[in-house]
């Protein structure tokens, strides 16, 4: 050490040898490591026995930890997809058959005005505390979803906007009076934001209503123990007997324990499920689906009836975008069938409207959503945007230039939206893709000036909270046609009249105003071990209750 | 001497009060109060909400208020209230803290170790081949990222060969595995400082002068050459702390761990504002407190530090 000689051509040699090795070295482990995926000894393939297996501890991994488990702020699917099977709602939306059924509510009416409802609370039913639930506890809870906890700062539900007041009637009815008609309200009663917990907690402060360990209710799975930010176990409730009508368990959950673990990083997913170290995972790339499937074992799709579909919600603020026909021309200017085929995969679905192919008053648009560039170039030149010296499209100096935000929560949003910035340059548009930029998006999301934002929303009070107010944040405005359309939508006495106007509203998002571009239907995409039986709600939320696992 | 601490805890206690001030300015500069940007996770709130809301949590009243607000409440050890996570700030940081602390103080220990390992080897083999290919792992370590190697090492270790798991399970591979892979990347600025520190002192002729005296190789390194060549090495290891910090985010999400990492990454996804401010104290705090001990050592190998005036340590960086 410590020579100061020039270095000869033979030790330079030497030292790039040297560090050669080095790399070598390191590179080959992690080659080592990434070639073999396919090799891990697979489980037992699925037995097709439909005969439900008694006990067992399930252990499901969502992607990232969650502190807050407030209720009513459960828009989240990592809060969704587990108080589901912890708090029970009022009623319950059977995908099968498209209908609105009784869970705890074993009968619930509608006045012909839809401002009156009426729930026939189930006998019997308990929450894990000892406290019944009967028809005051459920007044307890409709006065905290419509109208706040203001004692705990718990805003009230957004879907239950027209909410005026609930009455015990009777022995064991509760009615709801609204302040203007909403068709959408029974449907809003069967959403995880509107589960059922004992009066005792709506009684704790924002802390305590917030904490997993607090949170009682009457679902098939009671809170256990948790290790903050790791995971958080459930046992079942031996006495659980009031699952929704049309569930096939119509008692208590075959699993013994329910452990919730958490997976951020999206590459170790399928791995866990393959090892055996997970039963489900939510959140699977699409890469990883076809190696999973080959392992044996079981990939997922999870359809999101009860939410919008994927899209890119637009914003006028910055005037870029504020006339219809330039709206339109990015409408058709995305070719979705390129999207699936390369960065999506088999388990997803083209969008045809904002809604999904199943929800209830979907209409197809897939006429007017077809891949069109040349429609899209001659819309946008008759729309004033000329093309400019770099292929960018301008009109009075101002540059057709729009950034796009979203959060990182969806696996392939990114990717899409780099697909869609190559598509759109075509057209003569400039995507900035912010996409999956977190610390962008907070400020980005109440940005009118921030002209797209990729997302999904819940819509169980139809598509009125989503895009309706001043403040949605989605559009971020408040469209006086769409506002008057929604209060009509809202207000039709019959089942017919309302998804004709689901249908109008539908055509006014896509095809008219073109404020929403949609891009496939909403779909979480899970791992599940060979051994694992398991179903998922129409909000994508695993079926704990009658979920079974075999093996092991 | 005590007045080389006194000074040396002042300055700490200013640049900690320092950060917190700059945050809370910094945070006035976004678009939006707390309040707001929590409530707007959810479709559209309702404006009287968010008012009740913004004066139960104090973000209605004017700056300075606020500002004074916020600051005698640390003093009472009211860090603020997390709006994201529905806890207040010190415990949602201190649920988590410990977790952190293990991980970041067994890698810090592991790094110091591994660093010193590699110099007294590059040091002291004989192998000209052996001393190059040592001499290149530090830029190596540097290079490699902390989240690739976490993932190969889990990719190969758990799902391979099962013999670790994807979650900390308590298991010794699921704490050992981390503070690795984060010790291996801290370690190689220290060590690299150490080298070119060890280089510099061998060339000093009182090293000549042990050789002459029949010192071997090993009891000069070990015996003299290491702790005059430590001090660099220990400033080091102090600014290491910020890596250490944000080494920990990484490795906690790859390893699924709970910890400091991990709310730091919630708290500015969420924009959850208090949550930012309290980590930020506690991290400027960590800093300071660490780099703070690293000065209070110097004397201690370097006597000449305290007859230097008072004009402070000789060192290129305070925190």
């Amino acid at each position: 050490m410590g020579n100061n000689n020039p270095p000869t051509k033979h030790r330079i040699r030497a030292r790039f040898g040297v560090k050669v090795l080095t790399v070598l070295s390191v590179a080959t482990l992690a080659l080592s490591a990434c070639g073999s995926g396919a090799q891990t000894p697979v489980n037992a393939a699925p037995t097709g026995s439909s005969e439900p297996v008694q006990g067992g501890t399930f252990v499901y991994a969502e992607v990232t930890p969650i502190n807050n488990w407030q209720t009513q702020a459960a828009r989240f699917y990592e809060k969704s997809n587990v108080l589901n099977s912890v708090l029970d709602r009022l009623t319950y939306f059977d995908a099968e058959s498209g209908k609105l059924v009784g869970w705890i509510a074993s009968k619930f009416t509608a006045n012909k005005d839809q401002t009156e409802f009426t729930f026939t609370i189930r006998d019997g039913v308990s929450f894990s505390d000892g406290t019944q639930l009967d028809a005051a506890a459920v007044k307890t809870n409709l006065d905290a979803l419509g109208l706040g906890v203001e004692a705990a700062q718990i805003a009230p539900n957004v879907d239950f906007s027209a909410f005026k007041s609930a009455e015990v009637v009777g022995k064991n009815q509760v009615k709801v009076t609204l302040k203007s008609p909403d068709a959408n309200f029974l449907r809003a009663t069967s959403s995880v934001t509107s589960g059922l917990v004992s009066p005792a907690t709506l009684k704790l402060d924002n802390a305590g209503q917030s904490a997993i360990s607090k949170l009682v209710g009457s679902g098939p799975f009671v809170f256990e123990s948790e290790k903050t930010d790791e995971e958080v176990t459930f046992a079942k409730r031996t006495d659980y007997k009031w699952a929704p009508e049309t569930a096939e368990n119509q008692g208590a959950a075959y699993l013994d324990k329910l452990v919730v673990k958490y997976l951020p990083e999206v590459s170790n997913r399928a791995g866990a499920v393959q090892t055996g170290q997970v039963d489900l995972a939510r959140g699977l790339q699409p890469v990883d689906e076809i190696a999973l499937k080959d392992s044996g074992n079981q990939v997922l799709p999870a359809k999101g009836i009860d939410l919008t579909t994927n899209m890119a919600a637009v914003r006028i603020g910055s005037e870029k975008l504020s006339d219809p026909t330039v709206r339109q021309a990015l409408q058709v200017g995305i070719d979705r069938q390129s999207i699936k085929d390369t960065v999506l995969s088999d388990s997803y679905v083209v969008a045809g409207s904002v809604l999904n192919h199943e929800a209830p008053g979907f209409v197809d648009l897939s006429a007017d959503l077809a891949y069109d560039p040349e429609k899209s170039k001659a819309l946008l030149d008759a729309a004033g945007w000329t093309v400019g010296a770099d292929g960018v499209r301008e009109k009075d100096g101002v540059r057709l230039e729009i950034t796009v935000t979203s959060s990182n929560n969806s696996v392939v949003i990114k990717p899409a939206f780099e697909l869609i910035e190559q598509q759109w340059r075509e057209i003569g548009v400039k995507l900035i893709n912010r996409a999956a930029d977190n610390t962008f998006l907070a400020t980005a999301m109440i940005d009118p000036n921030n002209e797209l934002f990729g997302t999904r929303q819940f819509a169980y009070g139809g598509l009125g909270p989503v895009f309706g107010p001043a403040n949605n944040t989605q559009t971020l405005n408040a469209d006086a046609e769409l506002n008057a359309l929604f209060a009509k939508e809202r207000a039709a006495t019959t089942e017919a009249a309302h998804t004709k106007l689901v249908e109008e509203e539908q055509r006014q998002l896509v095809s008219e105003k073109a404020l929403s571009l949609v891009l496939w239907d909403e779909v979480q995409v899970y791992g599940g071990n060979a051994g694992a039986h398991v179903e998922f709600t129409s909000g994508t939320a695993p079926i704990f209750q009658g979920a079974w696992k075999t093996g092991k | 001497m005590a007045a080389y601490i006194a000074r040396r805890i002042g300055q700490a206690l200013l640049v900690i009060w320092l950060a917190y001030t700059l945050v809370f300015l910094a945070v006035q500069l976004l678009p939006n109060d707390p309040v707001t940007i929590f409530l707007s996770a959810d479709a559209a709130a309702n404006p009287e909400t968010i008012a009740a809301m913004k004066a139960q949590y104090g973000y209605d009243q004017p700056l300075l208020v606020q500002y004074f607000n916020q600051l005698t409440g640390l003093f009472r050890g009211d860090f603020g209230y997390s709006l994201a996570s529905g806890q207040p700030v010190s415990e949602r940081i201190g649920s988590v803290a410990s977790s952190t602390l293990v991980l970041a103080s067994s890698a810090f220990v592991a790094a110091v170790a591994l660093a010193v390992l590699l110099v007294a080897s590059a040091t002291l083999v004989r192998q000209s081949w052996l001393k190059r290919f040592i001499i290149n792992l530090p830029p190596l370590f540097a290079a490699v990222p902390v989240f690739w190697l976490g993932l190969v090492l889990l990719q190969l270790l758990s799902i391979q060969l099962g013999i670790m798991s994807l979650f900390p399970d308590g298991s010794f591979a699921s704490i050992a595995v981390p503070v690795l892979v984060l010790a291996i990347h801290i370690s190689a600025p220290i060590a690299q400082v150490l080298l070119k520190s060890v280089d510099n002192v061998h060339a000093q002729p009182f090293v000549d002068v042990l050789r002459a005296k029949g010192a071997s190789p090993s009891w000069i390194f070990f015996r003299h050459t290491l702790k005059n060549a430590a001090a660099p090495a220990m400033t080091i290891s102090g600014i290491t702390v910020g890596t250490l910090l944000a080494g920990s985010v990484i490795t906690e999400t790859v390893f699924a761990r709970s910890g400091l990492g991990q709310v730091v990454l919630q708290a500015v996804t969420a924009q959850d504002v208090a949550l930012v401010q309290g980590m930020v104290l506690l991290t400027a705090t960590a800093f300071v407190l660490v780099n703070l001990v690293v000065d209070l050592l110097y004397p201690l190998l370097d006597p000449r530090i305290l007859k230097s005036g008072t004009h402070g340590a000789p060192r290129a960086l305070v925190a």
